[in-house]
């Protein structure tokens, strides 16, 4: 189809809109996705969903796996996704957009009934550039269905003068000339063949017109009228062969044979690889047979018979060289294969023997996306491949934690089974108790510190050595000191009993707090001794289960890169087996002419006998 | 001798004729060919990818388990004031990433992309984080500037956000760090 081209990624990516991230795994997705890594991006949306991830981001996570589903190719689950998620409460304009991108992909991918059913599914308008597209790709599946009215009236009301309105004018020409009305194409192919083009796509499309419009009115009858927009054609440029050949048609047509020759002769000299260009070598000596040049005619058939016998002979080569099996990986070779999906399309053939005659196969829709899918597998491939060693690995991980875990669990229990919190617990209870009574009952010496204590202790001792008893004013005056020194110690350990029991208090919280704290990660221990394994076996289960899907789904690529491969083998060995036909039809064609010429030239020397 | 082209002409225009309607039949099988192909690799993309899904997830729980796991996240807000090259990483003073950003990156962080640079498995408790960012400040200058952070590491998995912003007043980036639990 011709048509400008407009980035998917970024309707795709204008779909999901500017969103404030309130979610790390959310922005974490758009990272991949603005880079257009989508394969990774899938992944991480597809797990952070499992996982439940996306609290502020759930609807919008879902569109915008619809739109990397999209991005990535994968219409089929695109469309599941949108089918699903419109049908509720998206925004109109929002799902008509979706609609039209699923409609040009599905379309792309050859799948016409579903393109069209998606355009239908478009209620309400489009913003103007998509508009202008999904008319074109509604007029376009016309045509490819072979409803030329239809896709004159779609696109009969065309205003504009951009380069959509060229194209559709063209489109128009195409489908006008393919129903057989040709002087309703000519106008519109004539105005388009005079445009002033501001770019090489216009330009092209230019040449396009004046082609188009020369042989419909040759295969018309009108080779006087078809002579000049072929002449408009540019002498330098991929339509302008098949112009040349055009010009010499138009001049032959009205026996003007020796002005035939003019475009013909300058044929001779280009790729003989071009139709246009075999052509003209049996062109050549057709003229000049008609110009009573038979020798020269019969020299020329002769020239195009071992030309054609040669070219015929390189395309055997290269179909051997196809069916070798290596092209295709050469294609592949310089690409990293770091990004996957729509957009990708081989834009060089490598060099090679098949690079000249495949060249225009690269434009070909089937090719392209053969050879992407191609693409596409051999990433999967080598994702697989990377999984395979890494599976390996976390196998061995998880062994190797298993072991660990085994080995240490004694030594653990030991030190478990040696830490008495019951006891720690009982303790610290009986301790409160304790606490208790001393403040209840004021028990001020009970906080006293050992030496004040001990200081307590020889004062109570000296208050009760005998020797003190006496009436003597020696121990009178022994007595007084000691009572004055009880005294004061009695003072001072009642003055700072609050203190101290407040101190004694918080040093038991603490210690409370901190038995609570062990007592929780005892738990914790005991949790994940009772866990862990069970943990690790559940790990160990989903290695177990995931390896043999790794080597099922490599299998199954492998495979499918061998169907893939032979298809791609197949439309290249198929295009150049119809140019081998074409050569060898052209070939009978000369022998047949050659024939004829002798058979002019016998009964011309019969007669002169 | 115009006769007898004429005739081969006509062969001819036959010949392609019911080549070309053969090759309509071709095009029809090639195009359904390639459908029924282009079905299976899709169905292998859906079934790889959710092997990646799982996969994925099974490498993080294994590698980064819940009670341990900490990810480190770089995001932008406007970013008209700061062009990010690199940000280097330190946990409790171990240098623990230096991620250098691509154009295509460092674009994507503009758009609003969110970049997990780093995972690591870290204790409960405390921890400091040291992010140095080093780019092109205002006025094109290269920048360089750090911000820290202690915070606790508890019981679950545990999501730390570098976010660069505009301080339009100051006309200055800014370094914000947010937490999630």
């Amino acid at each position: 189809m011709l048509s400008g081209t407009t980035s998917l990624t970024q309707a795709a990516q204008e779909n999901i809109g500017p969103v404030s991230i309130e979610d790390p795994h959310y922005g974490e997705v758009l990272f991949y996705f603005y880079q257009e890594d989508f394969f990774p991006a899938i992944v991480r949306l597809l797990a952070a969903q499992d996982q439940a991830q996306f609290d502020d981001h759930a609807e919008e996570a879902e569109l915008l796996l619809g739109g990397l589903f999209l991005s990535y190719g994968h219409h089929l689950r695109a469309a599941e996704i949108f089918e699903r998620l419109l049908a509720d409460n998206v925004a109109p304009n929002i799902r008509d957009r979706t609609w039209f991108f699923l409609a040009k992909i599905w379309y792309q991918r050859g799948y016409h009934d579903r393109a069209q059913e998606a355009l239908s599914s478009i209620e309400n308008e489009l913003p103007v550039n998509l508009q202008r597209e999904a008319l074109m790709l509604r007029a376009q599946i016309a045509i490819d269905a072979g409803e030329y009215d239809r896709a004159i009236s779609l696109l009969q009301d065309w205003q504009g003068d951009t380069e959509w309105a060229s194209y559709a004018k063209f489109n128009i020409g195409v489908a006008l000339v393919r129903s057989g009305r040709v002087d309703e194409a000519r106008t519109l192919l004539d105005d388009l063949g005079h445009l002033n083009p501001f770019n090489e796509e216009l330009t092209s499309l230019r040449d396009r017109a004046n082609l188009a419009l020369g042989f419909a009115l040759l295969q018309d009858g009108q080779p006087y009228a078809a002579k000049a927009p072929l002449q408009r054609v540019r002498l330098e440029g991929p339509f302008s062969n098949k112009a040349l050949l055009g010009v010499g048609w138009a001049d032959a047509e009205t026996k003007n044979f020796q002005r035939a020759l003019v475009p013909w002769m300058e044929l001779r000299g280009r790729d003989l690889l071009d139709s246009a260009v075999q052509e003209s070598m049996l062109a050549i000596p057709y003229a000049m047979a008609k110009l009573d040049s038979i020798s020269q005619a019969a020299d020329h058939y002769l020239d195009a018979i071992e030309a054609f016998y040669e070219e015929s002979a390189r395309i055997d080569r290269t179909i051997g060289h196809i069916n070798s099996g290596a092209m295709f990986d050469d294609f592949l070779l310089d690409d990293p294969l770091d990004g996957m999906g729509w957009y990708w399309r081989l834009e060089e053939l490598p060099q090679g023997p098949a690079a000249r005659y495949l060249f225009h196969l690269l434009a070909s829709h089937e090719f392209q996306e053969g050879l992407k899918n191609y693409r596409d597998l051999n990433h999967l491939k080598r994702n697989l491949t990377g999984w395979q060693e890494n599976i390996a690995v976390y196998a061995n991980m998880i062994e190797t934690r298993l072991e660990a875990y085994a080995s240490r669990l004694p030594y653990v229990e030991d030190a478990l089974a040696s830490a008495d919190l019951d006891g720690m617990v009982s303790r610290k209870l009986e301790f409160d108790a304790t606490l208790g009574n001393i403040e209840e009952t004021h028990d001020w010496l009970a906080l006293a510190t050992q030496p004040e204590f001990d200081m307590w202790e020889d004062i109570s001792d000296l208050e009760n050595t005998p020797a003190l008893q006496a009436s003597l004013p020696e121990a009178e005056e022994a007595r007084d000191k000691i009572r004055l020194l009880k005294g004061v110690l009695q003072w001072q350990l009642e003055r700072d009993f609050k203190d101290r029991l407040w101190r004694v208090k918080r040093d038991v919280r603490q210690a409370g707090e901190a038995l609570v704290a062990t007592q929780r990660s005892r738990r914790k221990i005991d949790e994940t001794m009772r866990t862990e394994p069970q943990r690790l076996a559940e790990l160990s289960d989903r290695v177990d289960g995931l390896t043999p899907r790794i080597e099922a789904l490599q299998a199954q690529v492998a495979g499918a890169l061998l169907e893939q491969h032979a298809f791609l083998q197949s439309i290249a060995v198929d295009e150049l087996q119809a140019q081998k036909q074409r050569l060898e039809t052209y070939t009978v064609q000369a022998r047949f002419a050659l024939a004829a010429i002798y058979d002019v030239s016998a009964s011309f020397g019969d007669a002169s006998q | 001798m115009t006769k007898t082209f004429i005739r081969v002409v006509a062969m001819v225009t036959l010949a392609i004729g019911v080549a070309a309607v053969a090759q309509d039949a071709d095009e029809a099988e090639s195009r359904q060919e390639f459908r029924n192909l282009d079905r299976a690799v899709q169905t292998l993309k859906k079934d790889v990818l959710d092997l990646n899904r799982d996969l994925f997830m099974l490498e993080e729980e294994l590698l980064f388990p819940a009670n341990s796991q900490v990810a480190f996240f770089i995001s932008m807000d406007v970013g008209a004031y700061f062009e990010l090259d690199s940000v280097n990483i330190k946990i409790d003073g171990k240098e623990v990433a230096n991620y250098l950003y691509t154009v295509r990156e460092a674009d994507a962080l503009i758009r609003g992309g969110v970049h997990r640079v780093h995972m690591a498995n870290l204790k409960t408790g405390e921890h400091e984080l040291i992010a140095i960012f080093t780019g092109k400040g205002p006025h094109v200058r290269d920048y360089r500037r750090g911000a820290t952070l202690s915070f606790t590491k508890g019981i679950g998995a545990k999501y730390v956000e570098l976010e660069i912003t505009d301080r339009v007043k100051k006309q200055q980036p800014e370094f914000v760090i947010k937490e999630w639990e």
